[in-house]
């Protein structure tokens, strides 16, 4: 009897039964929509501030301390320590190697020029493909670690299809008007090793001192500086997670200085000075340093987006959860005839919000459970709206819809009910 | 013993007193008929009688025991065992079939049992339509399918409230010949009513005015 | 009654607490972007150096308010115990503006006489916050590449400087040794030349662009440039986080204006029998319908009017968690705000007395 009581309420009185169940679903899809994001917006942003370039720079030991102190005439040779060109694809491999989006190695060298001026030549991937031992592939390289740069004539140098011939070169806008060479022109330059013709694939405006500069294909900088299979520096950019005061400590402290504890906890999250301490590991005599400049700010703008979008989501799950009790207890007042009518042929309280519970119940979780699918559809619009990617569907995020859809509908209904229990069944049936 | 006795019983709402001081015996198996104008405290009486109301003083003694006294639960169950109750607006649950509406009643009561059901839809004459919703039903037909739910668990006492006053003249016979079927089986009937021609075919017919019993007349000429 | 006023005003305070968040979160991000320090630099265009007046006269160019910081910058070839080394001479302050993101091991310089080390230089000359340091500074102008045996030759000026914190950037700065421009003029004997500027300005890359050549062609000897790394990121991260609000924003409200409407249909649904009752007394359809709009276009105002001030309330606490700042007023999104919970209301209020008032009113009144 309970059954067919509840069958006949929920499927022959469907437009009010939809009408509660389309506004819990929409309250429901609020939720999983905006928690999903809430949850997610900090990698996706992560994503994009990538577009400031390296977070982490990785030097050679005796470089970091003495680096360029003796030459601040910078046209100076300083070949005195280097890293190893094979060591770079370790990088990938550390514990934190899946946040480890891109980086590209630099060898830097000064060359002469035609006209006897001195410049500086930068040896560099552009987009390298990397087939790494774990089976992963990528594409590393200063295309995507200097996005902010403007090629105003001619292109990117394209490493995979060989464009540009033997020695490629990108110049950049001031040298280049400086020179008054452009795309395609040959550029003459010598260094004490030896000299080569490189040819101008692209002039690009960098807006810093890049502009001076000339880049090139890390094999031709390693053949004029004469440094085969070594590298200079390394620029490394990694997801990372914001620093709290752990991170501070072992910053500044040094990760000695933390407990066991303390110290796993630090190394198993992705900070930035956890992921330069696990470079240096992977890499010998190397020294990994956060680039304050985009590290900190990083943190920053990602702490205050995941915050507003956790104020955002708060009021939009006060919101729904709002329309839904709001709903659900009209739909109960309603029902105050028949509520007073079971009381009167002698059901017992506990029955009468058994059998309503049950009902409201059941329309919450059916609406609940489209809401989910609708709020999983927000939620990639949104992604793909805006970030161009997925947002991952997070599975904790169906539970705490659960959980509140069924709080919110029970704290909807029961006070209703409880009311209308409490009214004599007189009241309600002669009332009027 | 008699069945129902109602001893100096008042009920006062604020300065109103809707029933004030009446006492009222009914018999095992008597046809009663409680009249009175609007505001007279016929609802009232039907609410106190019907378990559904607590007289503010007095005794109400059902089958031995005095409801005034009893809880709210306590009172609950008297009504599930004892009274069968007839409205005026029916209230059927809407979204219910009729049979499921007799059933509803059993199920409160102990176990819903359809082909018990169908026999009492019988009894009133509407096992064909059994399977139907309240609003596919005429108003007569909701009326008797509310009987029949009155009736289900073979309460001591059917109380009606006005069961007439939705009814055009057919159907208004069909409920009272269903009343006097339940008269000769020997079911107590108390119906509250201001319509005289209801009252008529009691066995006994008591007038409230301004919460006092002020006439009683029996029916000479009642057809056992 | 009071259920229909609680959708309206919750829908309501949702409507203007995020539509007042959406205007607000550029400037207030665009100020939190300026964690990425300087977008603008002013470098010395024909002559040699920059003078105060000339910087001061392209800072006059920029909008104040937007105007987050400067900071001068003065280059010196000194040494330290024979070491060369590079001093920089800035304002501490406006350097703790331009560039937020430097950590500092210690205090930021307060007074003439200290100085902020650089990590790299600090653990070459093994100092600490604390410790003194003296800068040695040639006035012939050459020091690089001197041969230490010179030195008793040289006509030299120095000075002694407490260092209050070790610097922490991750760039050049690690090299270098910061004092005030005092120091620097008095340790030099020269006044008034900066190599470089540094401006943190709060405005839109378009903005930026505009500003840079007003400059550069509005004041002699100086050219301003936008750091291409810094504007041009942040322009692409803060136009995808706007999107984000927008789309956030846009779905929210949908979803509260539908869930508002559907509790105000429930409530007037559930006073069908109170419409055939009017219209068994002989009212006419007409009047019904405007009686119930004129109630739902009365709560929709007050909801409407509850709603703006408890949402700006929400944007308020939300700013000033999230961007220690207070958020300004729109005195538009009143009559906005109002204007929308009245119409869906409105709407939400004909739909289900219509239907109602298209029904006989003995079938409303008999049914339940």
């Amino acid at each position: 009897m309970f059954f067919r009581m509840i069958k006949g309420a929920l499927f022959r009185q469907k437009s009010k039964m939809i009408m509660i169940a389309v506004t819990i679903a929409l309250g429901a899809s609020l939720a999983t929509a905006m928690l999903n994001i809430m949850l997610d917006v900090g990698d996706k942003v992560n994503q994009e501030l990538k577009a400031y370039g390296a977070n982490i720079t990785v030097v050679p030991k005796e470089n970091s301390v003495l680096n360029e102190l003796y030459s601040l005439d910078e046209k100076e040779e300083t070949a005195a320590a280097h890293l190893k060109e094979d060591d770079l694809g370790k990088i990938k491999t550390i514990f934190w190697g899946f946040n480890i989006l891109d980086f590209t190695p630099f060898v830097n060298t000064y060359a002469e020029l035609p006209n006897g001026e001195a410049v500086k030549l930068t040896g560099t991937w552009f987009n390298h493909h990397l087939a790494l031992n774990t089976g992963e592939e990528l594409d590393a390289g200063i295309h995507s670690l200097r996005s902010w740069w403007d090629v105003k004539n001619g292109q990117w140098i394209d490493e995979q299809s060989g464009s540009g011939g033997e020695n490629p070169a990108m110049v950049g806008v001031a040298l280049a008007e400086k020179l008054g060479v452009s795309t395609g022109d040959k550029l003459e330059v010598k260094t004490s090793k030896g000299s080569k013709a490189l040819v101008i694939t692209g002039v690009y405006d960098a807006g810093g001192d890049e502009d001076e500069q000339i880049f090139t294909t890390l094999k031709t900088a390693q053949e004029l500086s004469d440094t085969k299979g070594l590298i200079d520096s390394i620029e490394v950019s990694a997801l990372t997670t914001p620093d709290n005061e752990l991170a501070r400590k072992a910053a500044t402290k040094g990760p000695a200085s933390l407990s066991p504890a303390d110290y796993e906890t630090w190394y198993c999250t992705a900070y930035v000075s956890s992921i330069c301490y696990q470079i240096q590991e992977a890499i010998p005599d190397s020294v990994a340093s956060p680039v304050r400049q985009v590290a900190e700010s990083e943190g920053t703008i990602l702490d205050k987006t995941q915050l507003l979008m956790i104020l955002i989501t708060i009021l939009s799950l006060f919101g729904s959860a709002l329309g839904i009790s709001n709903l659900v207890t009209a739909s109960v007042m309603e029902r105050s005839n028949e509520i007073g009518l079971l009381k009167a042929i002698g059901a017992r309280d506990n029955r009468i919000s058994g059998i309503v519970l049950t009902e409201i119940i059941i329309t919450a979780v059916a609406g609940g459970v489209a809401g989910y699918f609708m709020g999983y559809g927000f939620a990639q619009i949104i992604g793909h709206t805006v970030f161009n990617s997925a947002i991952e569907m997070k599975p904790m995020v169906i539970p705490v819809v659960a959980v509140l859809i069924i709080i919110v509908t029970l704290l909807g209904s029961i006070p209703a009910i409880r009311m209308l229990l409490r009214l004599r069944p007189a009241e309600v049936l002669h009332g009027r | 013993m008699s069945l129902l006795e109602i001893k100096n019983v008042s009920k006062i709402y604020g300065p109103l007193k809707a029933l004030d001081g009446v006492n009222l015996t009914v018999e095992n198996g008597e046809w009663l008929a409680i009249m009175g104008p609007s505001g007279s405290g016929k609802s009232t009486m039907m609410n106190i009688i019907g378990c559904m109301d607590k007289p503010s003083l007095g005794e109400v003694i059902l089958d031995g025991a005095d409801i005034a006294k009893e809880s709210g639960k306590k009172l609950t169950e008297i009504r599930r065992d004892k009274i069968g109750l007839i409205f005026q607006q029916f209230h059927l649950i809407n979204y219910l079939t009729a049979v499921e509406n007799v059933m509803v009643s059993q199920y409160y009561h102990s176990m819903p049992d359809e082909k018990e059901a169908m026999e009492a839809l019988e009894r009133v004459g509407l096992a064909e339509r059994a399977k139907h919703l309240p609003s596919q039903l005429s108003g007569g037909e909701q009326q008797r399918v509310c009987i029949a739910r009155a009736l289900i668990n073979h309460p001591e006492i059917v109380l009606a409230d006005e069961p007439t006053g939705n009814l055009d003249e057919a159907n208004e016979n069909i409920v009272i010949d269903i009343f006097k079927q339940l008269h000769r089986q020997g079911t107590t009937l108390i119906v509250v009513t201001h319509d005289p021609e209801v009252a008529e075919v009691a066995q006994r017919t008591v007038v409230l005015e301004h919460g006092r019993l002020v006439k009683e007349i029996i029916n000479e000429n009642f057809e056992e | 009654m009071l259920v229909a006023l609680l959708a309206i005003a919750v829908g309501a305070t949702i409507l203007s607490g995020l539509v007042t968040i959406y205007y607000d979160v550029p400037r207030q991000m665009g100020e939190q972007f300026r964690n990425y320090g300087a977008n603008m630099i002013f470098t010395p265009s024909g002559s040699d150096k920059l003078s105060t007046d000339a910087i001061n006269k392209a800072k006059g160019i920029i909008d104040g308010k937007e105007l987050v910081g400067t900071a001068p910058y003065r280059y010196e070839n000194i040494t330290v115990y024979e070491r060369p080394l590079m001093a920089a001479a800035t304002d501490f302050d406006g350097a703790e503006k331009t560039s937020p993101y430097w950590r500092i091991d210690g205090e930021w310089p307060a007074k003439s006489g200290e100085a902020l080390v650089g990590k790299e230089t600090a653990a070459t000359l093994d100092l600490r916050a604390g410790d003194t340091v003296t800068l040695v500074y040639d006035l012939e102008g050459q020091t690089s590449g001197t041969k230490p045996s010179k030195k008793t030759e040289r006509n030299q000026n120095s000075l002694e400087f407490r260092v209050t914190g070790v610097l922490d950037t991750g760039g050049n700065e690690e090299k270098y040794i910061f004092i005030s421009i005092a120091d620097m003029e008095s340790l030099t004997g020269k006044s008034d030349i900066f190599d470089m500027t540094e401006l943190s300005v709060s405005a839109s890359q378009e903005q930026l662009s505009d500003y840079a050549e007003k400059i550069s062609s509005g004041v002699d000897g100086l050219s301003a440039r936008l750091v291409k790394r810094v504007t041009q990121s942040e322009n692409t991260v803060l136009s995808k986080l706007q999107a984000l609000v927008l789309l956030v924003t846009i779905i929210v409200l949908l979803l509260t204006m539908i869930c508002v409407a559907t509790t105000m249909m429930a409530v007037v649904t559930e006073r069908r029998k109170e419409v055939g009752l009017r219209k068994a007394l002989g009212a006419s359809n007409r009047s019904i319908i405007f009686e119930f709009m004129g109630e739902g276009l009365l709560l929709g105002a007050i909801g409407g009017l509850l709603g703006s001030i408890f949402g700006f309330i929400f944007a308020q606490a939300v700013s000033i968690n999230v961007f220690n700042s207070s958020i300004q007023f729109h005195w538009v999104l009143i009559p906005v705000t109002l204007l929308v919970s009245v119409l869906v209301t409105g709407i939400s209020c004909v739909l289900p007395v219509r239907s109602a008032t298209d029904v006989d009113p003995a079938l409303v009144l008999k049914g339940e």
